[in-house]
């Protein structure tokens, strides 16, 4: 598997066009980076004394290997695609923001509230007016450090950060005083939790027309994902404001010179992030969960940087690494019941998965851009093109819209 | 060919590249060049750009395999498959973009890979970088980190790396295209005092003033092959200009008739931060208003505060009567002021983004480019860049490759036929000519003119004065800022020197 990853790029026929290129390249480079982990995980396995074949072949089959697997993959794949879209947008134009985690955290909570109070709206208006409350929740969170990056320059990372403490405080302070669950029957244990949402504000169940069963949540939100990542496409390579983003993302100054407003970019790019963000907590609070419990699942705004990276800041893409991240996920069932491996080995083997992407897409690019150079650089001088170190692409700025996630403080103002 | 110039005498070629040939897919960038270097030779290797001039040198440098042909040193055959080999034999090139540690000192950069030993005596190091310097006239400072140096600066401790790594032969790419007249001149100073050294220096360049003034000898390339080998002695300019393009190039052009009208730019005491203290200037319709001056007197300011992308501190900007101060880059070009800038990849092209992206970098907000609201026609946008690259003549395989794989000079023309396309009132043009060929500045040049023909307004800033005087109708001299002088366009060179050294107001000759 790994050596056919590695070889097949000098295999490319030159007559294919370089958008072919690049996606076979980055295709092959994710295979061949699969196989490393896979190997890796490998040695992990023997060492624990199992057969890697049997426990590889038992997460597949958890995952993959039935329609109710498929299912589960598919649901943990869903809040994940919104989280690595919400971090590709900012960071196209040269903005990481590292705050989705406190944005849809303060999102469940504003769409929780919404379920609550509006709970006389009929059913489809109910799940709207939540998205909404949850996009507008998540908007206004991405919106204090979008203005303080635009007005005083507070780089963005620092002052998400802080976002995101302030947003775990907000929680508890909600489900402790405005959110209360106060429904619950005289005398009995009350989690700390919201009341129930009514049962018309829930999200669907998709996976019943499959066949899967209602216990993997598969929700109409999937669908919903994949129509953003249509979206953030169209963004991108169809409007305006997508462009202008990807000119301040990878060249300010011309930016600037091309009547672009850097600020206002960045503000707006900022925004969209933050109602992206926002979705990510619906799977589980509208379709899961049927309320905002003190236990939500956390961290899926940092998982969603690593599936961005996976997917290749690529909206395409990252619909198709966070499926790859849930399979992954998936199969922490299967080594909890089949095997002595720990479940902690699916970490792991995402861990190396990301360290051998940064590896061989990095090898990916060096050889397409050496093909590129050979193909384009006939045209023009050789020599302009030709760039023998990092230091000379980064001056310019050739790689700054290819998506390794290098520091972003020297990009902007 | 006899040979008993100024360089080895009689003496045996130091380096002879013989008959490589090298091939890219689709065009062969050297054709079977033979070329030879003699100790103690400044030799220049001229052509336009992609005449394979930095080609042949890579591939003496190890960047390229040749596909045929071979190389001697000394009069032993070589094979040299990396920089590293080319350094072992004494060869060592200088490229155009630095490739420096910036936080690091002189001294650091300098033997960085060669420290020689665990521990590092800084002090002995930077003595011997001190001496080294010294040497060869190299005014630096091993002390200093790299990034706070000039551009100049820099450049002389590249070649410092190359020569504390024991090189003879040192090639330097285009090494005057990023320095101002002074660092030239003193960059000429450093060369001859290594050439008295014995050192063998490649002078590649597009500049022919400068290479009649410091090569010994001239090899001229012509799309992979040399054309011919001369000496400074034995040609001119023009005939260097002949040789490297292929045809006769005009260095004046004939600037066309055309009756000068009412003013189109009207600065009225321009403040700025930093260089701009109070510059009034008109330029009307018609007119090509030349700046001259020593880069750094606020020539980047001035440019930047026109079309926005500077606030100006106090005073007026009129174009066609109304003030545009403090306006943003976006207004501003709506009125009909266009922009070609002093730096085309900092403030001209996006290079990561294909040309017809950047064909419409500037009027994304143009309503004949949208679909719907917020929504680019591609279609149109696609027209318009097969439109300008056609008419321009840039040389590109198709207008969805990126702009970073133009040459130089195909991006100036990308810009410009982006710029000149929505026929603008008003065109600001900084240093349009920088780092192109003779043939590229001859096309940029015409296309100025054209706009004079067609009646707009144009401010030409330049630092070169041949430029100045190619072009201009009336020149002004800045120098810190100010406005120090007003000339004719056939005003006499040491005239606009005072001016351009901050000399007091001349009058208008003529």
């Amino acid at each position: 598997m790994t050596t056919e990853g590695l070889a097949a790029p000098a295999a490319i026929v030159r007559s294919r066009p370089a958008w072919l290129d690049t996606l076979l390249g980055q295709a092959l480079a994710l295979v061949a980076s699969l196989g490393i982990a896979v190997l890796a995980g490998a040695v992990l396995i023997v060492a624990y004394g199992e057969s890697p074949v049997e426990v590889y072949s038992s997460i597949l089959e958890q995952s993959v290997g039935s329609v109710d697997g498929i299912g589960y993959v598919l649901a943990i794949a869903t809040p994940l695609i919104f989280s690595a879209l919400a971090v590709a947008v900012p960071f196209k134009a040269g903005l990481f923001n590292i705050g989705v985690e406190g944005q849809y955290i303060v999102a469940m909570v504003v769409a929780a509230w919404a379920e609550v109070e509006l709970g006389f709206l009929p059913g489809p208006f109910l799940i709207i007016a939540a998205l909404l409350a949850a996009m507008l929740g998540g908007m206004a969170w991405a919106a204090v450090p979008g203005v303080l990056k635009v007005t005083t320059g507070a780089h963005e990372v620092v002052t998400t950060i802080m976002m995101n403490g302030i947003a775990v405080s907000l929680v508890g302070w909600a489900l402790n005083f405005p959110l209360h669950f106060d429904d619950a029957p005289e005398g009995a244990f009350v989690d700390l939790r919201t009341n129930n949402f009514p049962e018309q504000g829930l999200v669907g169940d998709l996976g019943r027309m499959f066949g899967i069963t209602q216990g993997a949540h598969l929700s109409w939100l999937l669908l919903l994902a994949i129509a953003a990542s249509f979206v953030v496409w169209f963004l991108f390579r169809r409007t305006r404001l997508g462009y202008e983003a990807r000119a301040v993302g990878a060249s300010p100054g011309s930016a600037r010179a091309g009547g672009a407003s850097i600020g206002a970019v960045q503000l707006k790019v900022f925004l969209i992030s933050g109602a992206l963000a926002g979705l990510v907590g619906m799977q589980q609070i509208l379709a899961d969960r049927g309320h905002l419990p003190q236990n939500y699942i956390v961290a899926l705004g940092f998982t969603g940087i690593a599936v961005a990276f996976l997917g290749q800041n690529h909206p395409i893409g990252i619909v198709f690494a966070a499926i790859l991240w849930g399979v992954l996920s998936r199969g922490e069932v299967a080594l909890q019941i089949g095997s002595d491996v720990p479940r902690e080995f699916v970490i792991i083997l995402q861990g190396i998965l990301i360290l051998s992407v940064v590896i061989t897409y990095q090898i990916a690019r060096r050889r397409l851009s050496a093909r590129q150079l050979q193909r384009e650089g006939t045209v023009g001088e050789l020599a302009d093109a030709a760039a023998p170190s990092d230091r000379e692409r980064a001056r310019e700025g050739e790689d700054r819209e290819s998506g390794a996630f290098a520091p972003a403080d020297d990009r902007e103002r | 060919m006899t040979d008993e110039g100024a360089g080895g005498g009689n003496s045996p070629p130091l380096v002879v590249l013989e008959g490589i040939t090298k091939r890219f897919p689709g065009v062969v960038a050297n054709d079977d060049v033979t070329l030879e270097l003699r100790r103690g030779e400044v030799h220049a290797l001229i052509g336009e750009n992609g005449a394979g001039k930095s080609t042949l040198m890579r591939v003496l440098y190890g960047i390229y395999p040749s596909d045929s042909g071979r190389i001697l040193v000394r009069g032993e055959l070589v094979k040299i498959a990396s920089p590293r080999d080319a350094i072992a034999v004494g060869i060592g090139m200088v490229h155009q973009h630095f490739v420096l540690v910036d936080p690091f000192t002189v001294t650091e950069n300098v033997i960085l890979g060669e420290e020689g030993g665990a521990r590092l005596d800084v002090d002995d190091a930077n003595r011997r970088v001190a001496d080294l310097a010294e040497q060869y006239g190299f005014r630096v400072d091993p002390a200093r980190p790299v990034e706070d140096l000039s551009v100049g600066e820099e450049q002389r401790v590249e070649i410092l790396k190359a020569l504390y790594r024991g090189v003879e032969i040192l090639i330097l790419d285009e090494p005057t295209a990023v320095l101002t007249p002074q660092e030239t001149r003193d960059l000429f100073d450093n060369l001859r005092k290594l050439r008295e050294a014995g050192r063998t220096i490649v002078f590649i360049s597009h500049k022919l003033d400068e290479v009649l003034e410091i090569a010994d000898r001239i090899t001229v390339l012509r799309r992979g092959r040399v054309v011919g080998e001369t000496r400074p002695a034995d040609t001119t300019k023009a005939k260097l200009a002949e040789m490297m393009v292929g045809r006769p190039v005009l260095f004046r052009l004939e600037k066309p008739d055309v009756t000068i009208g009412g003013p189109v730019l009207r600065v009225t005491d321009l403040r700025g931060e930093g260089k701009l203290n109070g510059i009034s200037l008109e330029v009307r319709s018609g007119e090509i208003l030349g700046v001259a001056g020593v880069e750094g007197n606020g020539q980047r300011e001035l440019a930047e505060t026109l079309i926005g992308l500077r606030r100006p501190l106090s005073g007026t900007i009129e174009v066609d009567g109304r003030d545009i101060a403090g306006r943003n880059v976006g207004d501003i070009r709506h009125v009909g002021v266009s922009y070609i800038p002093e730096d085309r990849h900092e403030q001209g092209l996006v290079l990561s983004m294909t040309l017809w992206e950047n064909a419409v970098l500037g009027r994304q907000n143009d309503p004949q480019f949208e679909a719907g609201p917020g929504v680019l026609l591609i279609r149109k946008i696609k027209a318009l860049a097969a439109r300008l690259v056609k008419l321009f003549d840039v040389r590109a395989r198709s207008i969805d490759v990126k702009a970073s794989s133009l040459s130089g000079g195909n991006q100036q023309k990308l810009v410009l036929a982006r710029e000149l396309e929505v026929d603008p009132k008003l065109l600001i043009a900084a240093q349009p000519t920088r780092g192109l060929d003779v043939g590229a500045i001859e096309f940029v040049w015409k296309e100025i003119l054209d706009q004079k023909a067609a009646g707009r307004a144009v401010l030409l800033i330049s630092a070169e004065l041949d430029e100045i005087y190619a072009l201009a109708d009336r020149i002004v001299t800045l120098y810190e800022g100010r406005i120090t002088g007003e000339f004719a366009p056939d005003a006499p060179p040491e005239q606009i020197g005072v001016g351009m050294l901050g000399g007091e107001k001349q009058p208008v000759a003529s």
